[in-house]
């Protein structure tokens, strides 16, 4: 089956959209292989799926090992490279879907919902009230999903690409989703949780206690966001878009959490709140 | 740029596909100099839907839309070097001063077999 340009396209959807990476090989030089590819899926749990063929073995092979490269390295872009014999391909790179996952639908989760569609997040919104998780008060998010805290994520992805801010009512809520997301063995891209100190320690001794790692807490963004001294729900959604963004593309503003003194969050001597 | 205005081309292809219509791909595959789209930026061309995405307007665009039919008429796929240069005089917004090279490619209408 030659793979064209639809089909691959069709299957670098599926794939990205289930946390998959892809990288697509177009040929493009000497004209005898130009117009084939060759697609590698690379699964969540590092399995790989190969389709298509540039019509020879030491092409594919070739191909293959580009795809690869081009995978393995987080800041590649799209690019043409020199494949066996001379030939010449077009790298396409696919990375997941980057999901957004909001937990609790409450006053901060409405511009969140906002802001993250607009930087290119598909956004869904959690909650176990009824009125809260309406699609009327988050038309941009791609699923509003009304799910028990003790269950979150039943309909919701949870993959690499996955971006979850906990933003619930309560810090036994907060617990909750953290104990399910920190056992699964996806390994989220970003986990946020807004929360005074006070109750960003008592869950993160909670956790300890039941035996989450300590580097897995330090992998949670809390407090949330950049330091940009939000206070309303648009400025702190604005603070940890801006955070999201950073981790997308690597940059050197500062977030709260990193001006905090970690240790301090697990011996919580000195100071109360 | 949302989530979805990103999948525009892969939902232009399907759409076509669905459809059981032929259509073509043109990619931008390298740049040089100060070009208006960037390498990876792509335009489907299908005879009923129209245009969907860009390769950066103006007169290198309509190149490119000349060259996706010729690559409609024949099925063969077309790899073009795409001048930005020699209108530097002109003040047309497209004008940028670069390079392209955009490959064009046909979609056939259905999967096909290998040596069809």
């Amino acid at each position: 089956m030659i793979l064209d340009a639809a089909s691959s396209a069709s299957l670098t959807v599926q794939a990205t959209a289930a946390g998959a990476s892809t990288a697509t090989v177009l040929a493009v030089a000497p004209p005898a292989h130009a117009g084939r590819r060759l697609l590698l899926v690379l699964e969540t749990d590092g399995g790989e799926r190969v389709r298509g063929s540039l019509g020879s073995p030491a092409l594919d092979a070739s191909a293959l090992a580009a795809a690869r490269g081009a995978l393995a390295d987080p800041r590649h872009g799209d690019d043409l490279v020199t494949l066996a014999d001379g030939a010449e391909a077009f790298v396409e790179v696919r990375r997941p879907v980057p999901d957004l996952v909001v937990v609790g639908a409450g006053h901060i989760a409405l511009p969140m919902a906002r802001i993250g569609a607009e930087l290119g997040f598909r956004v869904w919104v959690v909650d176990d009230r009824p009125d809260f998780a309406t699609r009327e008060r988050f038309p941009t998010a791609h699923r509003v999903v009304r799910a028990d805290f003790s269950d979150p994520f039943t309909e919701v992805p949870i993959h690499n690409g996955t971006h979850i801010l906990l933003v619930t009512r309560g810090h036994k809520y907060d617990y909750d989703c953290l104990v399910k997301v920190l056992r699964d063995p996806a390994r989220p891209v970003y986990i946020g949780m807004i929360g005074s100190r006070r109750r960003v320690r008592a869950t993160f001794l909670q956790l300890l206690e039941d035996g989450i790692p300590k580097e897995r807490l330090a992998e949670i963004h809390a407090p949330v966001g950049l330091d940009i001294g939000a206070e309303t729900p648009e400025e702190i959604a604005v603070a940890v878009a801006a955070e999201l963004v950073k981790v997308r593309r690597g940059g050197t503003a500062a977030s709260l959490r990193d001006l905090e003194d970690v240790a301090e969050r697990f011996f919580p001597a000195g100071e109360g709140a | 740029m949302t989530y979805l205005d990103d999948l525009a081309l892969e939902r232009a292809l399907a759409a076509a596909r669905e459809a059981g219509r032929a259509c073509a791909l043109a990619t931008i595959i390298a740049t040089r100099g100060s070009t208006p789209g960037k390498v990876g930026a792509g335009l489907v061309v299908d005879p009923e839907a129209g245009l969907t995405g860009t390769v950066g307007g103006g007169c290198g665009e309509a190149e490119v839309i000349e060259a996706a039919r010729r690559v409609l008429a024949t099925g063969r796929p077309e790899r073009m070097h795409v001048d930005l240069m020699d209108e530097i005089t002109s003040w047309s917004p497209a004008m940028c001063g670069g390079t392209m090279d955009v490959f064009v490619e046909f979609v056939p209408p259905a999967p096909t077999e290998e040596g069809a």
